[in-house]
């Protein structure tokens, strides 16, 4: 706290003001990033800004520039060229001030293994001028009974928890997880994502990157899809690629004798047998499905596993990302052939 | 006015981190077994194994003084090798592959903070292990403790740890992987400790074996220790110049390699 006013009395009024009234609205802006290595350049002038108190999803195939993305957000990694702002500031000075208000959980991370799991929160948690008290975090993350375990010990979804543990003893602003339920089973990330949400409700901000589709779908307010280094797509999970003015697709199964052909007209784009199924595209499902159902009770038509879909966020980011994907591989093919 | 004050408190406040982390620094040091056998039990071990096999010798090359006034400050030198450089060198490789050091980086601990806390806790580890062959050398072994050898000894003591401090977190960039730490450290100092006067005299050595000794610093160390607790240098003074000249540029070398290896932002790192 004291560091913040600190910076505002080197600052003109003006500017002081501005720079406020920003940081009261963007954790996060991002404009016209760029990284290289060597000839690759594997971030190609990536740009999107992230609120207060809002969940924003990085997505994207391995090798989308994710993860150097978030790097350079955290402060690990060098830009070769575009403005970032992290809280207010550049993360590339490194300034000791950002790392007090920003909780980092890396994908694999490792912790001083001969200490306890309460040790190691004690230690974080003195490095910052602001911290959470240990039981509260412990109860947060779940891992309350594991509180005298030492590191070495632990099971990995255990270990996870105590990553997101240390990220949170800082009781920090905005909170970057890199593909935190990766490895977890169903039960594990259901109990992540109650705990990511809780957050959320406590008005912090967080910076997801992930593979999982329902995880984007469940946690975030808004998603950006990364391909080849750029962003393709963002908006809300249920927006995304216009994913809400799709037809919605209405699956069946008729009984013999009855065929696709007695079905009367409804308010469809198409309709199609798929062996003994019965796939019908529609952009009014309500009308489309009343008027099945209607039918079907008429005529004593038993219609097997019925059921009405929007295609889901990962019909869309395959969509998406098909081609980037496919180019992907046709690239490092050439390259391959080049070095061979 | 208000600069200085809240940089003074400031100061106080980081100096309060960097005593908080040598106490979890210690914790981890003292826990870890296989870290402790290899780097702590190890010295003490052939300390006992060694003046037990040759009691009674004495070293005709060296004016027949008692093997034991050789043995002992020889093994103080490897101890203060295993516990500083090998513990270190290995230790932070293991840190380094393991993301500790990324994640170290990544909160608001100063490098500065959270290097001099690793190289207080190891020196620790230092005094600990000075401690406890010098009281082996003098209840068991013969050694003479004098109060006049303490500055000469405390001088030798200082520039031996915290130049093999510096080279042990600085050979950490030579470390490809963690598995091969143990091999690497090994390979460097098991070899020259059989030509640095640690396990026996190496006055009749050929002269290339010498030179070779002469340039590295575990002898430096091992001789100005020895020259200490050298029973004839009695009256004259205690400070080995040419030793604890090598010495010191071994510190300067080892200084340059550690800053060079905390300079590596460790998000680059492959």
């Amino acid at each position: 706290m004291s560091c913040q006013i600190s910076v505002e009395r080197h600052l003109p009024a003006a500017v002081a003001v501005h720079s406020l009234a920003l940081m009261s609205e963007l954790a996060i802006e991002v404009r016209d990033l760029r990284r290289s290595y060597g000839e690759k350049e594997a971030v190609r002038g990536v740009s999107f800004e992230v609120r207060r108190g809002e969940v924003f999803c990085l997505l994207g195939p391995n090798g989308a520039g994710k993860t150097t993305t978030v790097e350079i957000l955290e402060g690990y990694r060098t830009r070769s060229g575009g403005e970032v702002r992290v809280l207010g500031r550049d993360p590339a000075t490194g300034s000791r001030e950002l790392r007090e208000q920003v909780g980092i959980v890396l994908q694999t991370c490792g912790v001083q293994e001969d200490l306890s799991v309460e040790e190691l929160l004690e230690m974080y948690g003195r490095y910052h001028l602001r911290c959470r008290p240990v039981d509260e975090v412990l109860a947060l993350v779940e891992l309350s009974e594991k509180r005298g375990e030492r590191a070495r010990k632990l099971s990995g979804g255990q270990r996870r928890r105590l990553d997101l543990a240390l990220a949170l003893i800082g009781d920090p602003e905005l909170i970057f997880l890199d593909e935190p339920t990766t490895g977890f089973d169903p039960a594990a990330r259901r109990q992540a994502w109650s705990t990511l949400q809780g957050l959320r409700s406590l008005g912090k901000t967080i910076f997801l990157t992930t593979h999982y589709m329902d995880e984007a779908q469940r946690l975030a307010d808004r998603v950006a899809i990364m391909a080849r280094g750029q962003i393709i797509a963002s908006g809300r999970p249920d927006e995304l690629g216009g994913r809400d003015l799709r037809p919605a697709e209405i699956r069946f199964s008729l009984p013999a004798p009855w065929s696709l052909s007695d079905v009367p007209e409804l308010p469809e784009i198409s309709r199609e047998a798929l062996g003994d199924r019965a796939l019908v595209m529609t952009r009014d499902p309500v009308h489309a499905v009343h008027l099945l159902t209607g039918w079907a009770l008429e005529n004593d038509v038993d219609l097997g596993r019925l059921a009405v879909t929007q295609p889901t966020l990962e019909d869309i980011y395959l969509e998406l990302t098909g081609d980037a994907s496919t180019d992907q591989v046709g690239s490092d093919q050439a390259l391959q052939g080049v070095s061979a | 006015m208000t600069t200085t004050t809240s940089a003074r408190s400031s100061l106080r406040r980081d100096l309060g981190l960097v005593a908080w982390q040598v106490r979890y620094e210690q914790r981890s040091y003292w826990r870890n077994r296989g870290r402790g056998v290899f780097t702590f039990v190890f010295p003490l071990m052939f300390l006992v194994i060694f003046a037990s096999l040759d009691k009674g010798a004495r070293i005709s090359s060296r004016g027949n003084i008692a093997y034991d006034d050789f043995f002992v400050p020889g093994i103080l030198a490897y101890g203060i090798i295993t516990t500083t450089f090998m513990n270190l060198a290995m230790n932070t490789a293991i840190l380094r592959d393991q993301g500790v050091l990324k994640r170290m980086q990544g909160t608001p601990l100063p490098t500065s903070a959270y290097v001099a806390a690793r190289i207080i806790s190891a020196a620790l580890v230092t005094l600990a292990m000075t401690i406890v062959v010098l009281g082996l050398g003098a209840s068991a072994y013969g050694l003479q403790l004098r109060a006049a050898q303490l500055p000469a000894l405390l001088l030798t003591l200082v520039l031996g740890t915290a130049t093999f401090t510096s080279m042990g977190i600085g050979l950490t960039r030579f470390i490809s992987t963690a598995e091969s730490g143990p091999v690497v450290v090994n390979l460097l100092v098991f070899p020259l400790t059989f030509i640095s006067n640690i396990w026996f005299p190496t006055d009749s050595l050929p002269r290339f074996l010498r030179t070779i000794a002469g340039i590295f610093p575990i002898r430096p160390l091992a001789s100005g220790l020895q020259y200490v607790f050298d029973p004839r240098h009695a009256r004259s003074s205690l400070l080995d110049g040419r030793s604890l000249e090598t010495l010191a540029i071994w510190l300067v070398i080892g200084m340059y390699l550690m800053v060079r290896f905390l300079r590596q932002p460790q998000g680059e790192v492959a």
